[in-house]
């Protein structure tokens, strides 16, 4: 296992060969070709930060683009999983939720409760999240919380490229709905990645580096800011265990009760705000479930509850850093 | 316009009549405090959704909206399931978990009714493109309100399916009330048809208490959606007897609206009277089908009355199909 | 064109004021307005009636024809109001409707959308019950006629131009269309049609120079329906009424006609494009349609917009006013002027005859050459002979031009 690929890639790689495997895969969302109904080039975009470029060549017509509605045509991905089909819907940034949050949280995720487990909605959709774009409040946001908030939705999050393929590969064949989540800081990252398919499941955590004096659990991006941290930590003798939970519906709870229950200390990083998110609800499992364990209290590093700022300045304040969360473990060792 | 032999007007006053009696019934039924829940009853508006749906094989969808019982007996749903998940019972279509709001059958291509307004069009809009990809000449029709109407998701979907050139019909129900507000006031230009134009596909307004018409209209729209004609916004106008859910008093409603619209507006009358004066079916045929009818609702009523409730073993399943 | 007789409330000589006298001078309406205004002795009314449910039957589906949208309705209205404003009418009478569009004027006038009300004629919609049925149209022009209002103006079809024909009686029609098949009323911009009935209604042209009497078919089925056709009466062999359009033209057996214009659209177009009949002319026609290819000729027509239709002829004959034609036909529908409205079977008894004391319709273009004619749209600053206007016909000059002389 020695080629190393990009994040971007490794997720354009998954898509074709999984639309090479199965023809009811198909590929929708804006400007997932680009330049349809232009004079120029055709497959210009593939997507507006390049993921989905080139599997227009490849399928054609599977790979569709969807005017500037997200309510109608995540519904329509929606309608087509009910009725066969193995959509990979995109919506660009995960902030757009808004437009179209009925689409996901009362029909995808409800149909088969609401049917009496008479359905299947295959569907998967594709969104980019997170900050260090500069790119201010409505396209930076960290909004998996709310996802994982609804029965009925799987919430995926890779942190590496080989995740990435792996999780999106077996998103794409799994029989419920699921959000598949990309760090836009991380679409560049290069890792190894296999050529050939494979799958990761859900609701298995990576145990990204072992240790025994305290447990960070860490998503998405700052998995890598985690372990930063960790391995500056080690030069002074800490041993930290950081765990990605990569899925956080399902999550694996028993990789991270069983780490917190050998540290005895756990400090939680996540990049979104911190009110109701991922960080509380870990928080407050190992609380109900390992509380005779802790040692110390829990530490949450998230972003402030604020919106995400515009200035770079006020950015690099507002996502949790490696130097962050160094002094929140030391806090409590 | 395909000729309908006697069997098919008998099927379609069959179905006509199914759906009034299921929906008579439900209101004396709800009345007795034994139906959980929020109902809301079709009757009146029988003639769309048959003279839709008889056009309609499994292999079409159609979505439909919180007002769907008419909708899914027209589709085919079995009825006894339905009036047993109407009663919140595990023999219900939907194991008791869904509700009036909620009945769907996917084999029948009936992908539910909604509680959310607006929503079916998105859906439609995937079966039809389903169809597309599969091969299949399958169409999807899109009920909806004049409430509806005014949702981004209708609007929307009615633009994808045009940009797509998807074998949708956006079936639009005006029964002049959203709830319990009159369309006039909702609705700027109260012909629903009239905002096809700005999609580029065509718009047809009729009678929706005519199932003749509505026969007529749908089987050339979906015709034409299954030779790849593309999307037609189809509106028909129509009465609604019941009020917006069951207990709603209706005091917005004109005194003696409802009386006159069941005396003078009635797609049952009016059908039953059309074919008997064209010679084509007897009174006595119309009777019989009644007396089965009424047979049938009966015995789905004491069926869901007798039925089993849900244990607390179905609470947590079928959220997902693996976790 | 020759003018079929007319009731004699209408052949009334037009009042004459040769010499009036309005100019728009420094290009601004609101002038033309006042010194129009300052004219005027009484404030006539006229009727507008818009069927609120034109433009949206199956044609759009089976043919090629457009919604025709009540937003757009309302606002051919407004420009009739302008117009109608400015020729001096006082008030007009509409009828109400739950289809949006007396919902959309009334919002627009209270606001004051469409500019200052105060120059406008008042708009007043009648009061009646609505059924948004046929039997509104029938009841509004029923009331427009008793409440005396010189002239109506007809937003809709073929189909509402029959129904309001129904009742208008000697009451000038200025017919505009809204709806689908265009054969009885004219596409027309609504300001000039608004202009020609402000005309009528103020006497400032003569009705027996700018009206004609159309013909007009009676159907009767057993002695006890009884009902009218504009421009055809079409046997159908289709079951139903139904969406009420006709696109299948196997379905079609006789087609009877008032008057066949080469450049209709719609069934007369069958006899249209074979033989035409002039508005005036005292004959229709009767025609037995064959499926294509048979009979003694086969016609292809534009049978509804964008839908051309080889039909077969298997007879054509010149019908006189009162000759009565009795139908033989097992059963199936009547299409009045194209619509299917009548089911019949093989017992009922069928009879159509043609009239030609049908509606009296304004022409438009008459109506506003004859206005030029009586310089109703002039005033002269200076003595008249200094310009050279001809004589109300192709001017030479402009009055900028005279002016230059």
């Amino acid at each position: 296992m020695s080629r190393k690929i990009s994040y971007k890639d490794a997720i354009n790689e998954a898509l074709s060969q999984e639309m090479e495997r199965d023809k009811s895969v198909i590929v929708m969302g804006l400007d997932n070709a680009g330049g349809r109904g232009t004079e120029g080039e055709k497959d210009a975009w593939g997507g507006v930060l390049g993921v989905t470029k080139g599997l227009y060549g490849k399928y054609g017509d599977r790979v569709m683009d969807t005017p500037i509605s997200e309510a109608a045509y995540i519904g329509s991905a929606v309608g087509a999983a009910a009725c066969g089909m193995r959509p990979v819907v995109e919506m660009m940034f995960v902030d757009f939720l808004g437009v179209c949050f009925d689409q996901m949280m009362n029909q995808a995720a409800k149909f088969r409760y609401m049917f009496g487990g008479k359905s299947v909605t295959p569907v998967v959709m594709r969104t980019m999240y997170g900050g260090g774009f500069r790119a201010a409040a409505q396209h930076s946001q960290v909004l998996y919380s709310i996802l994982a908030h609804i029965p009925g939705l799987k919430v995926v999050v890779p942190s590496t490229p080989y995740d990435a393929k792996g999780l999106l590969i077996e998103c794409i064949r799994d029989n419920d709905p699921v959000i598949f989540l990309e760090h836009k800081a991380l679409y560049g990252m290069k890792g190894e990645v296999p050529e050939e398919s494979y799958t990761i499941p859900f609701g298995q955590a990576n145990i990204v580096r072992e240790g025994k004096d305290l447990t960070i659990v860490a998503l998405g991006r700052m998995v890598h800011m985690a372990s930063q941290a960790a391995a500056s930590l080690a030069k002074t003798g800490v041993e930290v265990e950081v765990i990605d939970p990569r899925t956080i519906s399902p999550i694996d709870w028993a990789t991270i009760l069983k780490s917190v229950e050998k540290t005895g200390k756990l400090v939680v990083v996540d990049e979104a705000n911190p009110r109701c998110s991922m960080a509380t609800d870990i928080s407050a499992k190992v609380v109900q479930e390992a509380f005779k364990a802790l040692t110390a209290p829990i530490k949450m590093v998230t972003a402030p509850h604020t919106p995400p700022p515009f200035s770079d300045v006020l950015e690099d304040l507002y996502i949790p850093n490696a130097a962050k969360i160094e002094a929140a473990v030391r806090s409590i060792l | 316009m395909s000729e309908l032999k006697k069997e098919d007007l008998l099927k379609a006053y069959r179905i006509m009549k199914e759906i009034r009696e299921f929906e008579e019934r439900l209101h004396v039924e709800f009345a007795t405090g034994k139906i959980p829940g929020f109902v809301h009853l079709y009757a009146g508006e029988e003639a769309v959704a048959t003279g839709v749906c008889m056009h309609l094989t499994d292999q079409d969808r159609i979505s439909s909206t919180h007002r769907g019982h008419g909708h899914c007996i027209a589709k085919g749903v079995d009825i006894i399931g339905m009036m047993a998940e109407i009663y919140g019972k595990k023999t219900g279509t939907c194991c008791g978990k869904g509700g009036s709001m909620h009945i769907a059958d996917l084999e029948k291509g009936m992908l539910g009714a909604n509680g959310i307004v607006g929503a079916g069009p998105p859906l439609v809009c995937g079966a039809a493109l389903a169809s597309k990809f599969k091969g299949t000449d399958g169409v999807g029709v899109a009920f909806f309100g004049d409430g509806a109407s005014n949702q981004g998701t209708v609007l929307e979907s009615m633009n994808l399916a045009n940009v797509w050139n998807l074998p949708v019909i956006f079936l639009a129900e005006n029964n002049g009330y959203a709830e319990s507000t009159g369309v006039k006031y909702n609705v700027p230009t109260p012909n629903i048809a009239d905002r096809a134009a700005g999609f580029g596909m065509p718009g047809v307004t009729v009678d929706g208490n005519d199932f003749f018409a509505v026969y007529e209209a749908a089987g050339v729209a979906i015709r034409r959606a299954r030779e790849g004609g593309g999307p037609t916004l189809l509106e028909c106008k129509t009465n609604r007897f019941f009020g917006h859910f069951e207990g709603d008093a209706m005091t917005y409603k004109a005194p003696g609206e409802v009386k006159r619209q069941r005396e003078e507006n009635d797609c049952l009358k009016i059908f039953s009277a059309k074919v008997i004066s064209a010679g084509l079916v007897t009174a006595a045929e119309l009777e019989a089908i009644d007396k089965e009818v009424a047979a049938l609702i009966n015995e789905a009523v004491a069926k869901a009355v007798a039925a089993p409730k849900p244990t607390e073993a179905d609470l947590l399943t079928d959220v997902y199909v693996s976790y | 064109m020759v003018l079929l007789p007319l009731d004699k409330a209408f052949i009334e000589p037009f009042s004459g004021m040769r010499c009036a006298l309005i100019v728009v001078k420094k290009n601004k309406s609101i002038v033309f307005m006042a010194n129009m205004k300052s004219m005027r002795q009484t404030k006539p009314s006229v009727g507008i009636l818009v069927n609120p449910a034109s433009g949206r039957d199956l044609r759009r589906l089976v043919a090629k024809a457009s919604v025709f949208q009540n937003t757009e309705k309302c606002n051919m209205v407004y420009r009739l109001l302008g117009a109608l404003g400015v020729m001096g009418v006082g008030e007009v009478f509409m009828m109400p409707d739950v289809a949006g569009v007396a919902c959309h004027i009334r919002h627009s006038l209270q606001h004051g959308r469409h500019g200052n009300p105060d120059l406008m004629p008042a708009v007043h919609f009648l009061e009646m019950p609505i059924e948004d049925s046929p039997v509104d149209t029938l009841r509004a022009i029923e009331l427009m006629v008793s409440r005396g209002v010189s002239v109506i103006v007809v937003m809709g079809g073929d189909g509402t131009h029959r129904l309001v024909a129904k009742k208008s009686g000697a009451v000038p029609l200025v017919t505009l269309s809204t709806g689908t098949n265009n054969a009885f009323p004219e596409i027309r911009e609504a300001t000039v049609a608004g202009l020609a009935a402000g005309l009528v209604a103020m006497e400032k042209v003569a009705l027996s120079d700018v009206c004609l009497r159309n013909k007009i078919l009676h159907l009767d089925k057993n002695g006890v329906i009884k009902d009218v056709a504009l421009v055809d009466i079409c046997l159908t062999s289709v079951c139903w009424v139904g969406t009420k359009a006709i696109w299948q033209v196997e379905c079609l057996k006789e087609l009877f006609v008032t008057f066949a214009e080469s450049d209709a659209v719609g069934l007369s177009s069958i006899a249209g494009l074979v033989r035409p009949v002039s508005r005036c002319s005292p004959y229709g026609l009767r025609l037995k349609l064959v499926p294509p290819g048979e009979g003694m000729m086969t016609v292809t027509a534009p049978i509804a917009p964008g839908l051309m239709a080889p039909v077969g002829i298997a007879s054509m004959k010149e019908i006189r006013r009162m000759e009565v034609q009795t139908i033989e036909s097992t059963s199936g529908t009547i299409a009045l002027d194209g619509e299917r409205e009548i089911e019949f079977g093989e017992n009922d008894r069928l009879k159509v005859w043609l009239e030609t004391n049908g509606p009296v319709i304004v022409n438009i273009s008459k109506a506003l050459d004859q206005a030029v004619k009586n310089r109703v749209f002039v005033e002269f600053q200076m003595q008249e002979h200094c310009f050279d206007l001809g004589n109300g016909k192709e001017s030479a000059h402009s009055i900028d031009g005279g002016r230059s002389n």
